[in-house]
């Protein structure tokens, strides 16, 4: 995502596995932690919503049912009153205008006072009227206008039709008759039934009660459906009854309705889809029927929605925090790691990771750091041997220059000697020339024994002249061990320590003895002298040299290791890089009684063999 | 970070703007704009009335209706079927028992309901009264015609039918306080404005036809020359039209009718000239304001008086609802259309 801002990213770039690991991760995490939420969130929503709405309708539908019921209860009542007005013995006389045998004032007055009644017990009756079939009629509160004849009118006819069954004539609509407290017809529903005479089966009269619409508009009033929903009633020809004043329609085309006695349908009204459940009362032949906006879900649903986009919110934030903090503490120590590397790519190898997590990553890193501490030991040691060699080449050299001329002084020297008859430097000067000889010996670094041993009879020839009767030598050595090689010139710095160190340093005359032998395909070399010897700490600090020459060698210039030490360390170096560590020499001394340095020298016969060996060992 | 903070910002925002949204929709619903007052449906507010099946009671039910309809609030009429107190004082505990938000009472006598109605009022109960009062109550407001002025309104039509001079007669309900009033407005206004007429007699009509038409008749005989009758309640004036009339009819003078109220009899009998006018009342109003009245006092739009006698109540605590006289030029206007 970074790339994407500094240039145009190609495809490959966009790539999932090309991307950083800590996108990688926090894409991971994020999918992980918010698509089932998202998918969660998704079904809860759906399954409320079809829940909740299919409640919603057969709520509805018992709601309406209930309606319907209170509905034909109060129309009911109209019905008994319309039976109990019958019963009476003044509107009978009435009727049957018998009521010329009284006094016609006594009746009015006495079926006002009876009408009243009604009113006064069932105070939601605008009006109680009936009406003879001569036209006559008697009220408590309604009248006729005053040239009108009732029995024309609508309502009297089709109460009439119904041979006295109870008839609901819904609003009255246009009629003579009005109250004296001036409701609309909007404001009351007229129900009516014909009077029949029992035994000519004629209509005698007419009874017409106005109820007020309040009464029935109070039951369906106060019921919201859903958010927005309302009840409405219709009459059988699909004209209102009670419609709040918000209502969409005020009439419904009767074909929309099928035969059934109730059901659900959808119209567009306007740009709005709305859904009607309807429910008709066989009593009355009303519908009641429930408005709905289709487009306004349930109050409950949008509720849950809010809460569940609420949950989603939260969870998304939540899950971005959770994929930046687990990315992050995955792929930190990584990428700290790898610029580590990449700095030691460059050459840095003083560089360390340094943390103490026990997880992978602290394992790469504590792997890193031991191997770039490896790799340091090793250029160090490569640079060591390096310098070696050089050094070694450097000496050789000027090794071979000079003692052929040497060489040839010293013959001259001899034959000199000899000629003018002094012998005993004749003598000496034949030891030193075969001395520088063996110790040149054509720059091989290995020679048989015996001629190792014939150069340290002519040091000792050489040091004898010196030291006269100080110093007595004996060299003892099986003679079938004199074709063994040997590394060259190991003997003499001994021999010379322990002339110097050892002898010298004691009071009168000292043996060094030299001894050869074989030991389970091992050479044991041994020089021994009756010297002064060195003390503990001397000898320690000997040994703890001698078991790392090369480093005792390297830390020290010559100058200031004493000369003992610098010869003893060469031998050692010398035998432990041909042969290994294995081998070499071993110190033994005791102050006053003399030193014995034994060399541990494996049994070589065929040097060519060993030549190889050691110019591999160089080379590598 | 950045980035990261970048997108939670984002998210936040987003967030943010969904609530406000939501609640805003919410709001929405719940405040439909142009709604203005309105009540609960499950406020219901009881009017209670004596001899509830009078037609007089039906005009002021409706005003009372036509409120609720406006207030959105739910009614529920009560009242003594006969002219009874005791049954009154019963309706009316029935009614504070149920915990109605408001009660409107035209009260049968003016002393039985004032523990009644006082009770009710230290309940939490508004009381209003209308028609007839209870003075003294705790009763916040008294919504009526001012009946000494209806009184004294039928002592001026009175002098002017019968020419400033002459006997006339009353015929009332004295146990009720409006017809007291009534009473007491005509003949202290004969006695200060019009010297020349003469209050010869007031009797009980007891508010029924018979009684009306007996003391009548019996006013007839005993003043022969009797010029006008004022008679303060309407079903009675219709007794005494059908004794004036069969008078006209018999050839004899004419005697003069005042009546009060406008039902189908009285208005019939203004039409055809038995009943010279009438006081109509303000019925309907006596209803429709008593309605509102209640509604502000439960809704504590206002300050209620300490007591119906206290003027300086927000409320008024007397309200006239006016009176118009009828008579057969304006009749037409007052039957139902």
């Amino acid at each position: 995502m970074r790339s994407k801002k500094k240039e145009m990213p190609s495809w490959k770039q966009l790539r999932f596995s090309q991307l950083p690991l800590r996108y990688q991760l926090s894409i991971l995490f994020l999918l992980i932690g918010i698509v089932p939420a998202l998918g969660l969130g998704v079904v809860v929503n759906f399954t409320v919503d079809r829940i909740v709405e299919r409640q919603v309708e057969d709520n509805t539908l018992q709601l309406i049912g209930k309606v319907n019921q209170s509905l034909d209860k109060a129309i009911d009542n109209l019905q008994t009153i319309t039976y109990l007005a019958e019963f009476d013995e003044d509107v009978q006389a009435f009727i049957h205008e018998t009521g010329t045998v009284r006094d016609p004032r006594q009746l009015t007055e006495n079926m006002s006072a009876f009408f009243q009644g009604f009113t006064t017990l069932y105070p939601e009756i605008a009006g109680i009227m009936v009406v003879s079939s001569g036209g006559a009629y008697l009220s408590n509160e309604m009248y006729a206008y005053s040239d009108a004849d009732l029995t024309k009118e609508e309502w009297f006819k089709q109460a009439a039709e119904q041979k006295g069954i109870f008839t609901v004539i819904g609003h009255p609509g246009n009629r003579s008759v009005t109250t004296h407290v001036n409701y609309t017809p909007e404001e009351v529903i007229s129900v009516a039934r014909s009077f029949v005479d029992s035994e000519t089966q004629d209509i005698k009269g007419v009874i017409l009660i106005d109820l007020k619409l309040r009464s029935l508009s109070g039951i369906v009033r106060d019921i919201t459906l859903g958010k927005n929903g309302y009840l409405m009633i219709l009459d059988k020809e699909g004209d209102k009854i009670y419609a709040p004043e918000n209502s969409v329609l005020r009439h419904f085309d009767a074909a929309w309705f099928d035969d059934n006695s109730s059901g659900t349908f959808n119209k567009q009204i306007g740009n709005e889809n709305f859904q009607f459940q309807y429910q008709t009362s066989s009593y009355t032949g009303w519908r009641t029927i429930g408005v709905f906006d289709t487009g306004d879900s349930a109050l409950a649903v949008r509720e849950i929605h809010f809460y569940v986009v609420c949950y989603l919110f939260i969870v998304c934030m939540f899950g971005l925090m959770a994929a930046y903090v687990l990315s992050q503490s995955i792929s930190r120590p990584i990428h700290h790691l790898m610029s580590l590397m990449r700095k030691a790519e460059k050459g840095d190898m003083t560089l360390r990771y340094l943390g103490d997590r026990g997880d992978e990553v602290g394992q790469l890193g504590t792997s890193f750091n031991r191997m770039l501490q490896e790799i340091k030991k090793l250029m160090t040691i490569n640079r060591q041997k390096e310098k070696q060699k050089q050094e070694a080449e450097l000496r050789s050299l000027t090794a071979h220059i000079k003692p052929h001329f040497l060489y040839n002084t010293l013959d001259t020297i001899h034959w000199m000697a000899h000629k003018q008859g002094a012998d005993d430097v004749s003598v000496m000067i034949q030891s030193l020339s075969k001395l520088f000889r063996i110790g040149l010996s054509k720059g091989s670094h290995m020679i048989p024994l015996s001629q190792e041993i014939e150069h340290i009879s002519s040091y000792l020839q050489i040091q004898k002249t010196r030291y006269r009767d100080r110093v007595e030598c004996h060299i003892d050595i099986k003679d079938d061990l004199l074709d063994c090689y040997v590394v060259k010139l190991m003997l003499q710095p001994l021999v010379e320590n322990a002339i110097y160190h050892g002898i010298k340093a004691r009071r009168g005359a000292g043996t060094i003895l030299i001894k050869v032998r074989k030991q389970e395909e091992v050479l044991i070399i041994t020089v021994s002298d009756n010297g002064a010897g060195m003390d503990a700490d001397r000898l320690r600090q000997l040994r703890k040299q001698l078991d790392d020459p090369l480093a005792t060698i390297e830390t020290h210039n010559e100058e200031q290791l004493p000369g003992r030490s610098y010869g003893l360390l060469n031998i050692q170096a010398r035998i432990q890089l041909t042969f290994g560590p294995s081998y070499g020499i071993t110190l033994d001394s005791t102050q006053g009684e003399g030193t014995t340095a034994t060399i541990l020298h494996p049994i070589v016969t065929k040097p060519q063999v060993m030549l190889d060996h050691v110019m591999e060992e160089e080379e590598r | 970070m950045k980035k990261m903070l970048f997108v939670y910002g984002l998210l936040l925002f987003a967030f943010l703007i969904y609530v406000f949204q939501y609640m805003s929709e919410d709001n929405r619903q719940g405040d439909p704009a142009g709604m203005g007052l309105r009540g609960e449906i499950s406020e219901k507010y009881v009017m209670i009335t004596f001899q509830s099946g009078l037609e007089y009671w039906k005009s002021v039910l409706k005003g009372f209706e036509d409120a609720a309809d406006a207030m959105n609030v739910s009614i529920e009429y009560r009242g003594a079927t006969n002219y009874d107190i005791h049954e009154q004082i019963t309706v009316l505990e029935q009614a504070i028992a149920k915990k109605p938000a408001g009660i409107a009472l035209s009260a049968m006598n003016s002393h039985a309901l004032t523990a009644v109605i006082n009770r009710a009022v230290d309940e939490g109960i508004p009381v209003v009264l209308f028609d007839a009062g209870v003075p003294n109550s705790k009763a916040y407001s008294f919504l009526a015609t001012n009946n000494y002025n209806a009184g004294a309104t039928a002592a001026k039509q009175m002098s002017e039918l019968i020419g400033g001079q002459g006997e006339v007669a009353v015929i009332t309900l004295p146990g009720q306080q409006n017809h007291i009033e009534r009473t007491k407005g005509f003949t202290e206004t004969m006695k200060e404005s019009y010297p020349d007429i003469e209050v010869v007699d007031t009797v009980d009509g007891k508010g029924r036809i018979e009684v009306s038409r007996r003391q009548t008749e019996k006013l007839l005989e005993k003043h022969p020359h009797l010029a006008g009758i004022f008679i303060t309640e309407a079903t009675g004036g219709v007794g005494v039209g059908e004794v004036v009339k069969a008078r006209i009819e018999a050839g004899k003078s004419r005697v003069q009718i005042i009546s009060f109220d406008t039902n189908k009899g009285t208005l019939d009998m203004i039409q055809d000239g038995t009943i010279s006018a009438s006081i109509a009342q303000g019925t309907w109003n006596m209803g429709y304001w008593s309605l509102l009245y209640l509604f502000h006092l439960h809704h504590e739009l206002t300050t209620p008086a300490p007591s119906a006698t206290d003027v300086v109540s927000p409320l008024p605590v007397l309200v006239d609802t006016g009176i118009n006289v009828v008579n057969q030029q304006n009749v037409e206007q007052y039957y139902a259309k």
